[in-house]
């Protein structure tokens, strides 16, 4: 036994130097993208005091961020719960192309064409939890099914644009700058996080995502219906991609095919970001919204400064490799405590 | 340390050096998380015998053979093997040194077929830089001849049946010119036919040479298979024998100890048990695990569930809680026929488990104590009622409330539960329950990996909860927690009920005896 301690007793300068390493790094990860997000707001103020920092391009990075932003909280809920969501950017580009076409086509009024398309929003979500939670397929493979099969659909509904005969009042809804000169997609983007993060973290239903995502098997020997809880964050990703997709609809004036597509990688990009902010490895709406900011941010910048629009996708990709790394090391020092 | 070796059987004392002994082991320690999983073990294997290994969970059996196998390095003791030093930590040097090992779950890749699977990981001629699957296959068609594989090589493992996978282990062992071959519980799920198959096969092995150390919980075909025979207990060779100078009766009392006893000063609970029960379980049946088990429960009864591992005491409580289905009978609470359609039917109608595993199936370990505590009972804890609004101010409270009640030791309520000790964690899962009024509590081995203190304190609230009234399950693979905590004790055999102990006749001897205890002693009621 004496030899025991004699061995632990040698080996403890060594463990606090690791245990302050491992501090070090934590609180790096913490606030990695925080700092990064700050840094850049810095960097761009200082050389381009003018066209940067000024309220029209505050406003401007707000409003752009906004549908990544709404997307994206919709996407961090089927990650707190341990699932996946690919189907999103095919949900939002279909949904929108439907809704130009409830208005165009079918001349629905604005509220129940827009009621619709948030209710397909939420029936998709629902397809997509059944398939992960009944039928247990990988929910990586069933979303990205039913988003490829999504971007068909669309294809057969129209492979056109639908442009003509969308009313003014639907297009003025993105447009419009009811308080202050903001932009009515950002009061939307404030009333969603609010919404998602009371639900999250105040709610029976937000605590028990929460428990299903930290330990499934726990959760369902606590009693928490598991897959009812995954239906739901399933349909609130889907209801919040159908919401970005009709108000790109109505900030572009028209349906197109594949419009909101690429919103997938942003939000993927946004939420892993936003994962290694604050909390080590969790997924949270706060986070996500930081996540978000960096990429606005980021791509105002570089705009700004005219970067060749090939670098845009560098920055994107970048930023999610990045991000997801940060996000991993983060759940492994926190794991190795 | 006082060294406690029972010498049990004559000759044994003989046995420490006779030329012949090819694996030596001496003075081989290793502790996890401060508990001791062997204590400075010496054993000799000799080539040419069956080598008898037996102990109750958490012996040390696996310890041994996990170092044995390179998976697991000593923190003390050296291992010879021919004279030579082995290197330990290295899966390569045990199949170099020719050790193979049998696990229950049969390493084999289920769509590969049988020649691939013996071949697998062993080098093979080639020609052109291709394997050459013919002369390649020459070993182990020689050895599956040895092994008396009748079915065609090129079968795939899925397709065959467990006795010809065991004979697909062996034979992949054969082909290595194993010298010794560990298995363990070669039996569990063997027909009877298939079991005779192996023992002849086990016995040829050992005429030709190869050391054979036979893992089993099944006394009867150790006794009669083993050349000799080494008991574990805590860590601890506590008997040697050579066959025929023991009986199962005195391997028994080996595997258990002589000195521990039943605690005198233990009280059990008057518990009146007439009248209706509270919960009973009516010939309840699914699998192969759960055949045939009966019980009944009383208000304020903390009922004993033993027996191994494996023996269909945790599958019942799965039953009972409503993570499986039943295949037949069924459970009644208060009297009412129960039909229980999953794990919150169970928590509403008020039974709860604390499950076996702490970490994988209890815990949310990035989430913080009151968290853990109050997951399962969030209603009471609304902010206004009506409203799924959580008060994280009522949440702090209740937990607060059961740390001081259960006395659990954390830094506060907020702080993560991974930085907790297994023993507070456990105490945290309990009070997952308590705020739950519920009637029956099932606590599936309640002190795993938990120390002394940390036990008593962990039986202290259990004891609690059943002077409130609650009928209280413990399983544990641990007889001494069944004898020191249980009012009455069912045992379990093969997922049959083997016998029922109350009042003084709850010792740990009984307990042993009654798990050991097969179908054929109980007198033909298994029938």
């Amino acid at each position: 036994m004496t030899n025991v301690t004699a061995a632990t007793a040698e080996r403890a300068p060594d463990r606090s130097a690791a245990r302050r390493r491992r501090a070090i790094l934590i609180f790096v990860s913490r606030y990695a993208t925080f700092i990064g997000l700050l840094a850049m707001i810095f960097f761009f103020s200082i050389n381009a005091p003018d066209t940067f920092f000024s309220r029209a391009n505050f406003i401007n990075i707000l409003s752009q961020a906004s549908l990544t932003a709404i997307i994206a909280a919709g996407l961090t809920y089927t990650l707190v719960v341990g699932e996946f969501d690919l189907s999103i950017g095919y949900v939002a580009s279909f949904v929108g192309l439907m809704v130009a076409g409830f208005l165009a086509k079918a001349g629905l009024p604005i509220p129940v064409a827009i009621g619709l398309a948030l209710l397909i929003g939420i029936g998709l979500g629902l397809v997509n939890g059944t398939l992960v939670t009944k039928v247990r397929i990988n929910a990586v493979i069933a979303t990205l099914g039913v988003g490829t099969m999504l971007s068909g659909i669309g294809f057969s509904y129209s492979a056109f644009p639908i442009a003509m005969g969308i009313p003014r009042e639907f297009t003025n809804i993105a447009i419009g700058r009811p308080l202050f000169g903001i932009p009515n997609p950002v009061y939307v983007m404030i009333v969603v996080l609010v919404v998602l993060w009371i639900i999250l973290n105040k709610t029976e239903t937000g605590q028990r995502m929460q428990a299903v995502g930290s330990n499934i098997e726990a959760a369902r020997l606590s009693g928490i219906r598991v897959d009812r809880i995954k239906m739901f964050a399933f349909a609130v990703a889907g209801f919040c991609a159908a919401l970005t997709g009709v108000l790109l609809t109505s900030l572009l004036g028209s349906g197109t095919l594949g419009a909101a597509d690429g919103y997938l990688l942003d939000a993927f990009a946004a939420v892993f970001l936003g994962s290694a902010t604050l909390r080590e490895g969790q997924f949270h709406i706060l986070g996500t919204l930081v996540g978000v900011l960096v990429l606005a941010v980021g791509f105002n910048g570089l705009s700004i400064f005219g970067a060749p629009t090939y670098f845009q996708p560098i920055f994107k990709g970048g930023v999610l490799v990045l991000a997801v790394g940060l996000s991993t090391l983060a759940r492994r020092y926190a794991a190795s405590g | 340390m006082v060294n406690n070796t029972a010498e049990i059987g004559p000759g044994a004392s003989a046995a420490t050096r006779v030329p012949g002994h090819w694996i030596e082991i001496r003075g081989l320690a290793k502790h996890f998380a401060g508990e001791v999983a062997l204590d400075h073990v010496d054993l000799d294997i000799m080539r040419g015998e069956v080598h008898g290994l037996v102990g109750a969970n958490g012996a040390g059996k696996s310890t041994l053979i996990r170092c044995l196998a390179g998976v697991t390095v000593a923190d003390a003791g050296r291992i010879t093997i021919g004279g030579e030093e082995y290197r330990q930590g290295s899966p390569q040097a045990a199949e170099k040194a020719g050790l193979a090992f049998i696990h229950q779950e049969l390493n084999l890749v289920p769509h590969f077929s049988a020649l691939e699977n013996m071949l697998l990981g062993a080098p093979k001629a080639k020609r052109l830089g291709l394997i050459d699957w013919k002369r390649s296959g020459a070993g182990a068609r020689a050895a599956a001849e040895k092994v008396g594989i009748r079915f065609p090589l090129e079968t795939k493992v899925s397709e065959l049946g467990i006795g010809e996978r065991w004979l697909v282990m062996i034979g992949k062992a054969l082909a290595r010119d194993a010298s010794m071959i560990a298995m363990d519980e070669p039996t569990a799920s063997l027909s009877a036919a298939e079991t005779e198959h192996l023992f002849a096969l086990i016995r040829e092995l050992a005429r030709s040479g190869v050391a054979i150390l036979y893992v089993s919980h099944r006394l009867d075909e150790v006794l009669d298979l083993s050349d000799r025979i080494t008991v574990l207990r805590d860590g601890e060779i506590v008997g040697r024998t050579l066959r025929g100078s023991l009986d199962k009766k005195g391997l028994i009392r080996a595997i258990v100890g002589h000195d521990v006893q039943t605690r005198e000063d233990r009280k059990r609970a008057d518990v009146a048990r007439s009248g209706l029960p509270l919960f009973s379980a009516r010939n309840v049946a699914r699998g192969s695990a759960v055949k045939d088990v009966s019980f009944d429960l009383w208000r304020g009864e903390i009922l004993g569930l033993g027996g191994l591992i494996g023996a269909g005491r945790t599958e019942t409580a799965r039953l009972a809680f409503g993570v499986d289905r039943l295949e037949a009978g069924h459970f009644e609470l208060e009297g009412e026929r129960l039909a229980i359609r999953g794990e919150s039917d169970a928590i509403a109608r008020g039974i709860a488990l604390v499950p076996e595993e702490r970490r994988s199936q209890g815990l949310m370990l990035d989430q913080s104590v009151a968290f853990n505590i109050t997951i399962a009972a969030l209603k009471p804890l609304r902010s206004i009622a009506g409203l799924p609004i959580v008060s994280s101010g009522k949440v702090r409270a209740e937990a607060g409330r059961m740390v001081r009640r259960l006395s659990i030791k954390t830094p506060g309520v907020g702080a993560r539960i991974s930085g907790l000790s297994g023993g507070n964690q456990q105490k945290a899962l309990i009070a997952r329950w308590l705020g739950h009024g519920m009637k029956v509590l099932i606590v599936d081995e309640p002190s795993r990996g938990v120390d002394i203190g940390a036990r008593e304190e962990i039986h202290d609230a259990i004891r609690d909860l059943a002077r409130a009234g609650v009928g209280i399950i413990v399983i544990s693979s641990d007889v001494e927690e069944l004898a020191l905590v249980a009012d009455r004790v069912v045992v379990l055999h093969e997922g049959r009920v083997t016998g029922e102990l109350t009042g003084d006749d709850i010792t740990e001897a009984r307990i042993v005896e009654l798990s050991y205890l097969d179908r054929g002693e109980l007198g033909g009621e298994g029938t």
